[in-house]
């Protein structure tokens, strides 16, 4: 009887022991964890600040008055009118049928009628 | 049940009944033994309850111990922002973007350099070595500074990382740094109305900066506007070279989307770069378009047309006497340049007759007129237009809105309103007679809108104005292929409650394309001089519409319009190329 209790109370003893040692390995690897991510933290934030900082850059380097400057210096195009953008159909292409041609696919009738007309 | 049974046999037996100890000997031997068993047991109880609760307390400390903490877990709102969870935003103030995302104000962080005069040494010393470091400020500033009676005295707002460097190589203990961040615009002059600008304590003092400042402080998210960046710099460009070309003394543009009441651009010329300080009062400090209230003049004969049409008192093919100047209240009105001719509704456009525009507005009565104007906003400040620069239309009041009011109203003359209610007002009658309130701000919420105008005559009004064009004042606005409509404006400026000859605000109110209207455009120049290119006109039709032909002929590609040529000319178009 008491060999069976001095056995519990012992075995209790040395889980509570393993239990709290347990809890002292996690705490101690949490707080290092915790460490580290404060850290990649304080690096993330000091990057979003640099990166902020180079976006403002960026944009000022991207004012249309430098680029037309630039654009003036290095390329030259000048601006776009209305009358150089065009449907694609007014496209002239090289091997395009003529109109006869075209009507001749159409009607075989209507093919003489302008052969005739054209005569 | 048993502690009920010791309690009776506890108080069956008597310590003082002496007859009876020696019966209850083994009564007693039996009830002691009951009895330390029992505390025993409750004492093994409690044990375990103790225990219980230490391994729980235990059980929970692991369990808190392994959550993060530390970490605050909020989800966005849209998911955009998702950086926000674990690291602090680098700056306190939201970022102005232009309707393309591009920002046009950040903020960037920045520190200044402040003092603890009660533990500096040698303020003598300091104040050299300061100097020396800050040229800009004098010694003897520095001096008094640093031999204040107080804890705390600024020395410097916003220190590039050079000079912190600097000041931290002086080695003066008093001498500290806080963070702080200063408002940067990045295109310096091109959005200096809309946004307006901060003070040095980040404050909005004018434009969105203002009206926004709450928005701006409350959320990090960028604020999103619908100017477009390239579009008012093509416009400030124009604008520019307009004012210098005519010597004016100012100009104005704000280019609206009529279907949306969006405000795609909007300049003012004279401007001012935000990023310097400007002292209150500057001319350039004042945003025409929104907070100057100017006689329109003729422009305001599209309104004038659009209401007689809108009445059914008059059709279009109604023509008006324009071969004589008339008389209202012993006021004679008379045409610039007139035809000397009767005039259809067309014409009187065309050829912006102050004659024709009096006898239309007076089939339809100034009752009707005031009440058409009034619902067309004339009346009041826009007050949804998120800048807080807005002007207080000048107008007669009911009572006083007489015969001569009415007649002068009709061609733009006796009422004062800002450029924003016209274009406005405008967009309603050319999309369709829709009414929508400005807006600067890009959102998806819907926006009220009230119906102004019947669909029919919003339809009709757009080949009256496409004539304009065509064959009347507005000539030089014409751009192949983008159908512009509109109407000149010519006003002579009042100066001490007197007309003054030859000081004119030019307006041009165009909209394109004419057949399916997408985009409305105001131009104004202000005070321009007649020039040997003009033929020594100054009136609207010489630089308003030339300097808008040339806006919308660089916009509209910008903006994906196409154009609306015939196939034909196209072919002819590629061919003179070749």
């Amino acid at each position: 009887m008491i060999n069976t209790k001095t056995a519990l109370t012992a075995l209790w003893f040395t889980l509570t022991c393993f239990v709290i040692f347990g809890c002292f390995i996690l705490k101690n690897q949490v707080h290092e964890l915790e460490t580290e991510l404060k850290r990649i933290n304080q690096n993330i934030t000091a990057d979003v600040r640099n990166i902020h900082v180079l976006k403002a850059e960026w944009g000022r380097l991207n004012t249309p008055e430098r680029l037309r400057k630039l654009a003036a210096e290095h390329i030259s195009l000048n601006k776009i009118r209305a009358e150089q953008i065009i449907n694609y159909s007014a496209l002239p292409f090289k091997n395009e049928p003529s109109s006869v041609a075209l009507a001749s696919s159409r009607a075989p009738t209507e093919y003489k009628r302008l052969i005739k007309t054209q005569r | 049940m048993l502690s009920i049974g010791i309690s009776k046999n506890n108080k069956a037996y008597d310590f003082r009944d002496k007859h009876s100890l020696n019966i209850s000997n083994i009564m007693f031997e039996e009830t002691y033994n009951t009895a330390a068993l029992e505390i025993c047991r409750k004492r093994m109880n409690l044990a375990i309850v103790l225990f219980g609760l230490i391994y729980l307390i235990i059980s929970i400390r692991i369990f808190i111990v392994c959550l993060p903490h530390g970490i605050e877990i909020s989800l966005p709102e849209d998911g955009l922002y998702e950086r926000e969870i674990l690291v602090k935003a680098p700056i306190s103030r939201a970022d102005i973007v232009d309707r393309n995302g591009i920002v046009i104000a950040t903020s960037l962080p920045t520190v200044d350099l402040y003092a603890n005069p009660k533990k500096i040494q040698d303020a003598k010393d300091a104040a050299e070595k300061l100097s020396l470091v800050f040229p800009e400020i004098k010694y003897e500033d520095l001096y008094t500074k640093l031999t204040k009676k107080s804890t705390f005295v600024m020395i410097k707002h916003d220190l590039s990382p050079a000079k912190q460097s600097e000041v931290n190589a002086l080695g003066i203990p008093a001498l500290e740094f806080q963070t702080s961040e200063k408002r940067v615009y990045l295109h310096d002059n091109l959005f200096a109305h809309v946004l307006g600008y901060t003070n040095i304590d980040n404050i909005g003092q004018a434009g969105i900066e203002k009206y926004m400042h709450k928005r701006l402080t409350e959320s990090t998210k960028p604020l999103e506007l619908t100017i477009d960046m390239g579009v008012q710099d093509t416009i400030r460009q124009e604008l520019l070279a307009a004012v210098e070309k005519f010597s004016a003394a100012g100009a104005a543009a704000v280019l609206m989307d009529v279907n949306t009441g969006e405000v795609i651009s909007m300049v003012s010329l004279p401007d001012y770069n935000p990023n310097i300080s400007i002292p209150l009062g500057d001319k350039a400090l004042f945003n025409f378009p929104t907070l100057g209230t100017y006689e329109p003049g003729s422009v305001f004969k599209t309104f004038n047309t659009a209401l007689g049409l809108e009445s059914g008192k008059v059709k279009v093919t109604d023509k008006f006497d324009a071969t004589k100047p008339i008389t209202i209240q012993r006021r004679k009105i008379s045409d610039y340049r007139g035809e000397n001719r009767w005039l259809t509704v067309g014409e009187v456009l065309i050829h912006s007759s102050n004659i024709g525009s009096v006898q239309l507005v007076s089939r339809v009565g100034r009752k009707d007129q005031r009440k058409f104007l009034e619902n067309l906003g004339f009346f009041e400040p826009i007050k949804q237009l998120e800048i807080p620069e807005k002007g207080q239309p000048i107008f007669q009041s009911k009572n006083n809105w007489s015969d001569i009011t009415m007649a002068t109203v009709s061609y733009g003359h006796g009422i004062s309103v800002t450029p924003m209610h016209v274009i406005t007002a405008f967009s309603a009658l050319m999309n369709g007679g829709i009414y929508r309130t400005p807006t600067l701000i890009k959102s998806d919420m819907p926006r009220p809108s009230k119906r102004v105008l019947s669909e029919h005559v919003s339809k009709m009004m757009r080949p009256l104005l496409r004539d304009v064009i065509l064959y009347g004042s507005g000539k030089k606005a014409e751009v192949n292929g983008y159908e512009v409509a509109g109407k000149t404006g010519t006003a002579q400026k009042v100066v001490n409650g007197k007309y003054i000859e030859k000081c004119v605000t030019n307006s041009f109110l165009s909209v394109f394309p004419a057949s399916n209207p997408r985009y409305a455009l105001l131009v104004i120049i202000d005070e321009p001089k007649a020039i040997k290119e003009t033929y020594g006109f100054n009136t609207s039709g010489w630089n308003a519409a030339p300097t808008a032909g040339k806006i919308i002929s660089e916009i509209a590609p910008q903006l994906g319009l196409k154009a609306n040529f015939d196939i034909n000319t196209q072919r002819a178009h590629i061919k003179a190329m070749r």
